[in-house]
Order: C-alpha cells, then sequence, then structure tokens
C-alpha cells in the first residue's frame, strides 16, 4: 500500500502550489496527474494575472471589481482574502523565477483587462500560464515532491466514518490498479470545459476531480455558471486571449461595424466577458456574423505591436485558422471556457467532506461566482493553491495514524474497467458527441427554458446508453480509449449537474442568460445551487446555501453595467 | 475534399516484452489546412480505438503530441495535412531516440531525466541580482518559450549516436537560468556545463533550430554558453580547446592545422589513441600536411580579426535582434 500524508489530484498551478506548502510543512505530500504536470492546462492561459500591485491601484478597487464581476453571487471573504493575497502571491513567482514582462525601472508590466478598473493584469507576453506552470514545475523538482504521471484517479475513497481514506489510482502506462492512502486530499484537477462540443479546453478538462468529489459525498457548488469565452477560434474553438482586446482589439460583426458601442458603451471590447459573449452571440443571431462567427479586429495595432505583444497568438491564428491578424480580422465567437462552479470549499479550500480539499478551476471558494473577470484564474490557482495547501497540511498534521482503506472499493474499480471492457453498445467518441452537441445546444450563452429542460431529460437516456458503451482497445498498456470512456462518465454526472442547476435557477445571472427570466433576482435567487450525488435515485439532486457577504454597503447588489 | 493515406507505425508490447512493429494505413476525407492531431482523432474515434497517441491542449502550448510526422518531429496540433503529405501520403512515428511504450507514445522518462540534470531552476548564491530593468530578459525570451515536447530531442542527431548527450532542451534550459539575472550560482553552472556530455558535445549540426516549434533555438543558446563558459575560463575540456585550436589557426594562418588539431584538442595520449585511425588515412592518402598553410590574403583576416578584438560583438544581443517575421 502507498502511503502519503497528503495525496494532491492533479499538477496545475494550484496542485503544484499546494505541493510546495506541504513541503514547507514537512508533510509527505505526492501529487498525481494523468498528465506530466507540464501538460497541465494551466500552461494555456495566455494574457496574465490580476494583482493590485501598482501604488495607484488598491486591493479594495480589486475585491469591488471582482465582487461586481461575478454579478453578486461571489462569496465576498474569499474575493476579499484573494485581492488581499494577490500582490505578494505575484512577487513570490516573480521570486521564483517567473519572467514576468518589465517596465522602464523594472516593475512588473500590467495590461487592461475586462471588467477591471484599472490595468492590474500582470503578464509574460502572451503565455503567462505557460512561464507560472513551469515556474512551479522547476520549484517542485527543487523540493523533490513526488509525482505519480501518468496515473488517473478512478474514486475517491472513503472510510466508514465518511472520512477521505485514499484514492484508487490507474496507472495509464501499466495499467495497473493500486491503492494510495493518506490523511486528506486535495483535489486540482481544473475544470469541465469538454462537456461542450464547442469549448477552448485540452482534450483532457474532463472535471475529474468534482466528479470523484461529488460521488464520494461532496457537494459541488454553481455547476451552472459555465463561462463563454467571446474570442474562441471558430474552427477550433481555441483561445484568443483577453489581452488580444486589452491592447486594443476590435469586435467587428459581417459589416465592419465596431457593435459593441450598442451593448457596452463605456467599456465596449472590454466589458465582463457574459456581456461581450451575449453580444457576440446577438449579432450571429441577427445574422450580422459569417458562418456562426464574428471578428476579432487587430489590424489597427500594426505589425510592430502584434508580434511584440501577441506573438502566439499570431501563429496560433495562422496556424489553426489560416488567417493573419496583422493583415485580416479573425473569426471568432463565444466559446465554452471556464467552470465558475466546482467542488463547494470554505475560504480555506476545505470541503464539507472530512479530509477533502479543492483549489484552482476545481473548486468553488467561490472567487468568480456567476462570472470570472479575465486574468482571475490564474490568481485563483495560485493563492488558492497556496491557501488551501496551508490548510490541508495542519489538518493532516492533526490527524494521528492513516485510516482503514476499504478495500472493496479497489476490487468495484477493478469490476468497473472489466465491464466497460466487455461492453456491447456504442463507443465513447459518439456518446460523447451526442452528450456535448446537446449542451451546446441547450446550455449555451443563452438559455431557453425548453432547451433546458430536454437537456435535463436527456441524460437518463445518456446514462442508459452508456451502462453499454464498449471500449475497442482492451489492452493494459496506454489505453486512452479506456481512460475516455471512464471520463465520459465523470462528465455525465456533471452535465446532469448543469442542466438541472440551470433549469432550477428563474434568473439571469453572469454566464446563466435564460430567455424566460432576462432579469437578475437577489431576492430569491441570490444563492449558491449545491448539487449533491444521491445514491439511492442515482442522480443529482439540488439545494440551496447562502453567499458569503461582508455586510459592506459598497458590496450590495446594483446594476451592472461597463 | 482531398482523400488522405496515414501510413501510421502501429507498436505495441508483446508478452514477452518485446515490441513488435507494423505500419498501417489509415484513409481520410480531409481538407489540407486540418491538423495532423484532428486527424488523428477522427481516425481513432471513427475507425480504430486501439490507435494511441498523446494529446493534451490542442494549441502547441501543452508539448504533449511531439511525434515524427513524414520524417520530421512536429507537434500534431499545429501541422497541416496538406503540408506534410507526400503523394497524398502522411507517415506518423514515434520521436525517435526515447523507448517506445505503444504506438506514437514514447516513454518521455528518460528526455525528463536529462532536464532534471542540468537542475532546472533558479539557485540562490553570490551572483544573484537584485534589481530588474525591462531588458532583463531579453536574453531568454527565446527559451522560456520552450514547452519542453522533446521535438528537438527527437530529432538530435547528437542523440542518434550518443545516450549520454543531454539534449537541446535541457541546454535551452541551462541557458535560460544561467542568463536569468536572479540566478546565483552562475559560474558554478557553467563550470557543470563544461562537463562531458554537456554543451560541448553538440554538433552544432542546427536540426534542433529546425525542429523546435516553439522557436526556442536551443543551438543558438548551446553557443552562447560555450562562449560565456570560456570566458569564465572554462578552457580544459576537449570541446573548449577545439574551440580555441580552431580560433588560432584562423588567426595565424587562416587555414587549419589539421595534422595537430587531433592533438591539440584531445592531448598527446588522445591522439596516439587515434593511431589506427591515422593508419588508414595514411594508406588512402588522406593525412594532411604537417606543415601550416598560409591561405591568401591572410593579412585581410588577421586586420578583421584585430577589428572584432578592438570592437568585440556582444554575443549576448543576438536575442534581441531575432524578430518573428
Amino acid at each position: 500500500m502507498r502511503n502519503h500524508d497528503l495525496i494532491i489530484v492533479g499538477a496545475g498551478l494550484a496542485g503544484m502550489r499546494a505541493a510546495l506548502e506541504g513541503v514547507k510543512a514537512g508533510i509527505d505530500v505526492a501529487i498525481i496527474s494523468k498528465i506530466h504536470p507540464l501538460r497541465s492546462h494551466s500552461c494555456a492561459a495566455q494574457g496574465g494575472i490580476n494583482a493590485a500591485i501598482n501604488p495607484k491601484d488598491s486591493r479594495e478597487s480589486h475585491t469591488f471589481d471582482t465582487v461586481k464581476g461575478a454579478d453578486y453571487i461571489g462569496d465576498e471573504d474569499a474575493i476579499q482574502l484573494m485581492c488581499q493575497e494577490a500582490p505578494e502571491a505575484i512577487l513570490e513567482m516573480d521570486r521564483m523565477g517567473t519572467p514576468f514582462s518589465r517596465l522602464e525601472g523594472g516593475l512588473i508590466a500590467q495590461r487592461p483587462f475586462g471588467g477591471a478598473s484599472f490595468d492590474r493584469t500582470c503578464y509574460a507576453a502572451d503565455r503567462t500560464g505557460q512561464v507560472l506552470l513551469h515556474t512551479l514545475w522547476e520549484q517542485l523538482i527543487k523540493a523533490g515532491v513526488t509525482v505519480y504521471e501518468e496515473c488517473s484517479v478512478l474514486r475517491l475513497v472513503t472510510d466508514v466514518e465518511g472520512h477521505v481514506a485514499g484514492v484508487v489510482v490507474y496507472d495509464i502506462k501499466t495499467g495497473e490498479v493500486f491503492p494510495a492512502r493518506s490523511k486528506g486530499i486535495l483535489m486540482a484537477t481544473g475544470g469541465y470545459g469538454r462537456v461542450f462540443f464547442s469549448n477552448t479546453n485540452a482534450t483532457t478538462n474532463t472535471g475529474d476531480g468534482m466528479a470523484l468529489a461529488l460521488r464520494a459525498g461532496a457537494p459541488l457548488a454553481d455547476m451552472e455558471f459555465v463561462q463563454f469565452h467571446p474570442t474562441g477560434l471558430l474552427t477550433t474553438g481555441i483561445l484568443v486571449t483577453e489581452g488580444a482586446r486589452g491592447e486594443g482589439g476590435y469586435l467587428i460583426n459581417v459589416d465592419g461595424d465596431r457593435f459593441m458601442g450598442k451593448y457596452a458603451p463605456k467599456k465596449l471590447e472590454l466589458a465582463s466577458r457574459d456581456v461581450v459573449s451575449r453580444a457576440e452571440q446577438t449579432e450571429i443571431m441577427e445574422g450580422r456574423g459569417r458562418n456562426g462567427a464574428v471578428f476579432l479586429d487587430l489590424r489597427h495595432l500594426g505589425a510592430e505591436k502584434i508580434l511584440e505583444r501577441l506573438p502566439q497568438i499570431r501563429q496560433l491564428a495562422i496556424d489553426l485558422e489560416g488567417v493573419d491578424p496583422i493583415h485580416d480580422p479573425l473569426p471568432i465567437r463565444p466559446t465554452a471556457h471556464y467552470s465558475m462552479g466546482g467542488i463547494r470549499t470554505d475560504k480555506f479550500g476545505a470541503s464539507p467532506l472530512p479530509g477533502l480539499y479543492a483549489a484552482g478551476e476545481a473548486a468553488c471558494v467561490s472567487v468568480h461566482g456567476a462570472n470570472r473577470l479575465g486574468g482571475n484564474s490564474l490568481l485563483d490557482a495560485i493563492v488558492f493553491g497556496k491557501i488551501s495547501g496551508q490548510h490541508v497540511s495542519q489538518y493532516v498534521k492533526q490527524q494521528g495514524s492513516q485510516r482503514d482503506f476499504p478495500m472493496d472499493a479497489l476490487v468495484e474499480v477493478k469490476g468497473r474497467i472489466s465491464s466497460l471492457k466487455r461492453g456491447q453498445g456504442m463507443r465513447a467518441p459518439e456518446l460523447h458527441t451526442r452528450m456535448a452537441q446537446a449542451l451546446n445546444l441547450h446550455c449555451g450563452v443563452f438559455r431557453t427554458p425548453e432547451g433546458m429542460a430536454t437537456m435535463a431529460a436527456m441524460i437518463p437516456s445518456l446514462r442508459a446508453e452508456y451502462a453499454r458503451v464498449s471500449v475497442q482497445d482492451q489492452s493494459d498498456i496506454f489505453n486512452v480509449d479506456l481512460l475516455r470512456t471512464w471520463e465520459l462518465g465523470n462528465m455525465l454526472d456533471l452535465v446532469e449537474c448543469i442542466a438541472k442547476g440551470a433549469l432550477a435557477r428563474q434568473e439571469s445571472r453572469g454566464a446563466h442568460s435564460r430567455t424566460d427570466f432576462p432579469n437578475r433576482d437577489d431576492q430569491n435567487w441570490r444563492k449558491h445551487s449545491i448539487s449533491h450525488w444521491d445514491a439511492n435515485k442515482g442522480e443529482v439532486v439540488l439545494s440551496y446555501e447562502a453567499i458569503r457577504t461582508l455586510g459592506l454597503p459598497e458590496y450590495e447588489p446594483m446594476v451592472r453595467s461597463y | 475534399m482531398p482523400v488522405y493515406t496515414f501510413r501510421i507505425q502501429r507498436n505495441w508490447k508483446t508478452d514477452q516484452g518485446t515490441l513488435e512493429s507494423h505500419y498501417r494505413d489509415y484513409t481520410l476525407d480531409v481538407s489540407a489546412t486540418t491538423t495532423v492531431l484532428l486527424a488523428l482523432e477522427e481516425i481513432k474515434s471513427q475507425q480504430d480505438g486501439t490507435l494511441t497517441f498523446r494529446q493534451s491542449c490542442r494549441s502547441a502550448i501543452c508539448g504533449s503530441c511531439a511525434m515524427k510526422i513524414s520524417g520530421r518531429t512536429r507537434l500534431a496540433c499545429k501541422t497541416h495535412v496538406g503540408e506534410v503529405a507526400r503523394d497524398g501520403v502522411i507517415v506518423l512515428a514515434p520521436m525517435a531516440n526515447q523507448p517506445v511504450i505503444k504506438d506514437l507514445v514514447v516513454d518521455i522518462g528518460p528526455f525528463y531525466k536529462k532536464v532534471h540534470q542540468i537542475r532546472p531552476y533558479l539557485d540562490d548564491g553570490p551572483e544573484k541580482a537584485h534589481t530588474l530593468d525591462k531588458s532583463a530578459y531579453d536574453q531568454v525570451n527565446h527559451v522560456t518559450q520552450c514547452i519542453m515536447c522533446g521535438c528537438c530531442y527527437s530529432d538530435c542527431t547528437m542523440l542518434e549516436v550518443s545516450d549520454d548527450f543531454v539534449g537541446p532542451a535541457a541546454l535551452a534550459k541551462a541557458f535560460r537560468v544561467v542568463s536569468d539575472p536572479r540566478e546565483g550560482q552562475k559560474t558554478a553552472r557553467l563550470q557543470e556545463l563544461s562537463e562531458p556530455s554537456m554543451m560541448w558535445s553538440c554538433s552544432r549540426c542546427a536540426m534542433c533550430v529546425e525542429s523546435c516549434p516553439k522557436d526556442v533555438k536551443p543551438m543558438e543558446a548551446i553557443v552562447k554558453l560555450r562562449t560565456r563558459g570560456m570566458a569564465k575560463g572554462f578552457v580544459d575540456g576537449p570541446g573548449a580547446k577545439h574551440a580555441l585550436a580552431f580560433h588560432t589557426d584562423i588567426q595565424k594562418w587562416g587555414d587549419l592545422n589539421e595534422f595537430t588539431l587531433l592533438q591539440r584538442t584531445v592531448g598527446i595520449m588522445g591522439a596516439v589513441a587515434e593511431l589506427g585511425t591515422a593508419w588508414h588515412l595514411l594508406k588512402k592518402g588522406k593525412i594532411p600536411s604537417p606543415i601550416p598553410h598560409t591561405a591568401q590574403g591572410v593579412e585581410e583576416l588577421r586586420k578583421i580579426y584585430q577589428l572584432l578584438e578592438d570592437n568585440p560583438i556582444d554575443v549576448e544581443t543576438k536575442a534581441k535582434e531575432v524578430v518573428p517575421e
């Protein structure tokens, strides 16, 4: 039996940042990740990371922008903590070796981002996530942290008292299924963007950690809030950073009109992401798009600025869309991007399930509420990676010996793998497409009551189909076919949370935009939706929870205009 | 849409632990601008679920999907089918210089072990700068673009013949660390990098520069590391001696004295060890003359040398000039 004080699942920014705190606390910490740490999707974050490091800016202003950006459903204690800790978190990364872009005099450079009242997004050209990820990986090596690379966690296991006892691990390289025991578990597995057909996410972003937590008895919160990024490339959905608009890019329709003036007269292209995505979708639906897209126009920035500030983006546009933004506008559309929802935690990352912590996109702390501001996701991962890492380490230290690991969990997982391999139904890719296309159609930028109801009603038939799903690859070694089939089961759970949460929430708030309830309803709906797994019924059930407020007048809900 | 043939090397471990290998053809109707990764996903989902390859981000930033595509190692997610098809055929194989696990998947362990070997993180120490200016990272801008995909490692011609060589990606990372003003152990690192199998083992064939999907230019980083190592006085190894011998000869004669080059690179005993080779060369009349040959117009060359010594080109500024087109 493998034993560790703390097991962290996921090796992106949040997971690695937390691991360093475990090392500092002197506990035995191990990371389990289904991909090598450097392949983690944190690397794809392009534009930057917010922090009030300029003396003219303030942490209070950052907090206010985030509370407002979240459409008044974020937890204010957590938002305040994040914005307070942001400058130090950035400077720590800087000291570890992140090569942030600099101003004359050496200060870290900052650029404007959507929904922010100050230019507070620190960046390293247009590959901020990548350099942050590499910096933490460097520190991970320096600290000698154990990493189970290319190992997928298939079960989160609890003991008779309902405390986490460990995980069941599947070694992708060998097919070995083994138990690993720990006194605490931190989920840092990222988001679930792949549940949507059109998304900016990596193929590995299947929300595994959330599904594992849900099935182990932990609640998920606000799963209906999914951010649609305003600038996904038309063909592939690949992300074009908000930094492109931050640097002065225009959004234009097929007639060449800069349409954002109609929707957000003050902030224009740099309004909050939900606002911009709805504007684009409206233009497209009213016939002013082309092939389901509008355009990001960077031509007026000039070749020099594009090459200096957005070099990677330009290359991506050429490679994936065949368009050089120096010469032509880029076809873009709103594309599923970020999961505001996740494992419900307090501001220290602790979930209600004893011993389970979560951080980063996998968690719902909740700092993003109904809509995340650009530049706040890397920050969330770094700050709450650190904080939850500290807290879970202390928690683990207070625990006695390892818990009893119920070995029937291992037997059950092995049995499940065998039965998947024996399935006779359709293959996972086909079923995934069916599910993801439906979700895009019914729970997209604009949501109709009929659409959401249709989606929720589809779940039992999708589950029935999944029960018979077939796997072609029967081997033990690097069986991606099997792994993806397993992940589809995780995604089905999350889709149910999204569809049910969306259908139940009778208002429009942030990224959740209903045609039948177009307005925000603070009276009835300023609360978190909580999804639970009801093992007896075999389905997701909802409850609600009050948001954590600070009781300050400046954070009272007001009309959100940009 | 054109029909392409994907000729894919299938590899699998037998029960005896040996590797079986053959090529299998798959045909697919896709446009020329489809990425190879998308085509592979299509084949996996529609035709053959057992076909195995790594992938994740789809946008050339995670480094998962490096593979041999029509002879060269590339990222499948940023390579268009039309660019690499020869008569409608795209040949796919796993990366080279690494053990194969299955189909297009290699064991990335040895590659990363070598990256770890150069201690890929900043260290505290006496050479650490405490202030930075706007140009602080001009030197490392290229190398911090590295995503550790292994394309350079797979196409490295030196690794083909020497398993010990640490490889281009590790050396680019070493350059990234050494060039960071905040690094405290620059000299100690340069000394380590002057050891065998490190920076002097590169043959400067430039394959890594060609293969890199992120414009890291590992070989340029290696050349700069060497210059810095020599400037710090690490000139005892054969690599540095070889470079110095070249330098001396060209300056003095305008031509190489190949007769003594070997002895000056590897020493008397090293040269004695090569006597067998020398005998073969002698038989074929290939032993160069021991008398140094003075090149025509050597005066002109000496003037150029003098000019360069009076006005040294700062190799450190090279990175700044390189702007992507």
